[in-house]
């Protein structure tokens, strides 16, 4: 079984490899430092299965992950974060991503989860688990959490800007990295903002890193 | 050989440095730890040459550990792994005993190098972390 992993950090990238390796029949693939690399290693190598950190610069794992489901469809996507999110969880989900761990829990469910995956199945850590149950049971009873709502509302275009964004790219910056004229993006930077109601870059920082789209 | 103990409270950075020592038969992972106690409690037990350590660890962190380490077993070389990349981080390293610091987002580069520097009596800092706010802290503390 082929597997991509993506991670922003050469050591969890190795401790990843490691983790994998010792089952017999997998291999990595490629390596990817950001979500953008990992889309485009995948695309080129068309992995069984993309292990991906979700806070890489660049481009997040999330993104990433809509990204890769779009264009290769049979391609089972894991998904790892350091801090536990109930609204990531959805979003997660909601991208088409089946599995979903804590990086601190990688050694227990890493194997296991790519393990479910090769066979299709679906693999969440348990907190995930109770939490997708919860709302599938009582899909009423939380408040539709306000970031999410606006959220929905941005294109995938305007999503990737929020993280350039947020990384402390200009718009002349954003335009050079996507390829796309400074005043599309400066167009696309006014629609953020007035969509997300933010009114100067560093409340779009918080924003991003509340959202996990960046790290702290 | 120089023997090494990683300590690390995820076990998947473990994995990573145990990953890149294979590949260097000339030293010897001989233990590891997801806790500032166990870590000084082995350092103890097995008086390892260097201790790799995590700086962020629920309940005792790494430069608490560090700084005991130091104390007690003071040929012991102790090399903080940390995400962080701040003077100000680094100087609270060196004040703490510690003599070297790698940042995890470039270990698999520099791990070995600064295993070697360390274990040469020298001290080795990241790249990537701005040396000028450092050397103070660290000529100070040699």
């Amino acid at each position: 079984m082929r597997i991509l992993v993506a991670d922003d950090h050469d050591i969890i990238r190795r401790g990843l490899k490691e983790l994998l390796t010792s089952r017999s029949g997998w291999e990595v693939c490629a390596e990817a430092k950001t979500g953008r690399e990992a889309v485009m290693l995948a695309e080129q190598l068309r992995p069984d299965v993309v292990v991906m950190d979700i806070s890489m610069p660049d481009l997040n794992g999330l993104e990433a992950a809509r990204k890769i489901r779009k264009s290769l469809p049979k391609t089972e996507i894991l998904i790892l974060t350091l801090h536990f999110s109930d609204q990531l969880v959805r979003e997660i989900v909601e991208a088409g991503v089946r599995a979903y761990i804590m990086k601190s829990d990688a050694d227990r469910d890493l194997v296991a989860a790519v393990e479910a995956l090769a066979n299709h199945r679906p693999f969440f850590t348990a907190r995930a688990a109770d939490m997708l149950l919860d709302g599938f049971v009582r899909p009423h009873a939380a408040p539709p959490d306000p970031d999410a709502v606006i959220r929905n509302r941005l294109t995938s275009r305007e999503r990737e800007i929020v993280q350039l964004l947020a990384e402390g790219k200009s718009s002349k910056e954003v335009a050079v990295s996507l390829g796309i004229s400074v005043k599309t993006a400066e167009t696309h930077r006014a629609n953020i903002m007035r969509k997300l109601e933010l009114h100067s870059v560093s409340e779009l920082v918080r924003y991003a890193v509340r959202n996990q789209i960046i790290e702290a | 050989m120089p023997r090494v103990l990683v300590v690390d409270d995820h076990a998947v950075i473990r994995r990573g440095v145990q990953g890149i020592l294979s590949t260097y038969p000339e030293w010897d992972l001989c233990g590891e730890a997801d806790n500032g106690q166990d870590a000084i409690r082995l350092a103890g037990e097995l008086t390892p040459e260097v201790v790799i350590m995590d700086v962020s660890m629920p309940g005792m962190n790494g430069l608490e550990a560090t700084r005991i380490i130091h104390d007690v077993l003071p040929e012991t070389k102790v090399l903080l792994l940390t995400l962080h990349s701040s003077s100000e981080f680094v100087r609270s390293a060196f004040r703490a005993g510690a003599r070297g610091y790698v940042l995890k987002s470039d270990a698999e580069n520099e791990l070995v190098r600064a295993l070697n520097v360390v274990i040469g009596e020298g001290t080795y800092v990241s790249p990537a972390v701005d040396p000028r706010g450092v050397k103070e802290s660290i000529f100070n503390n040699n």
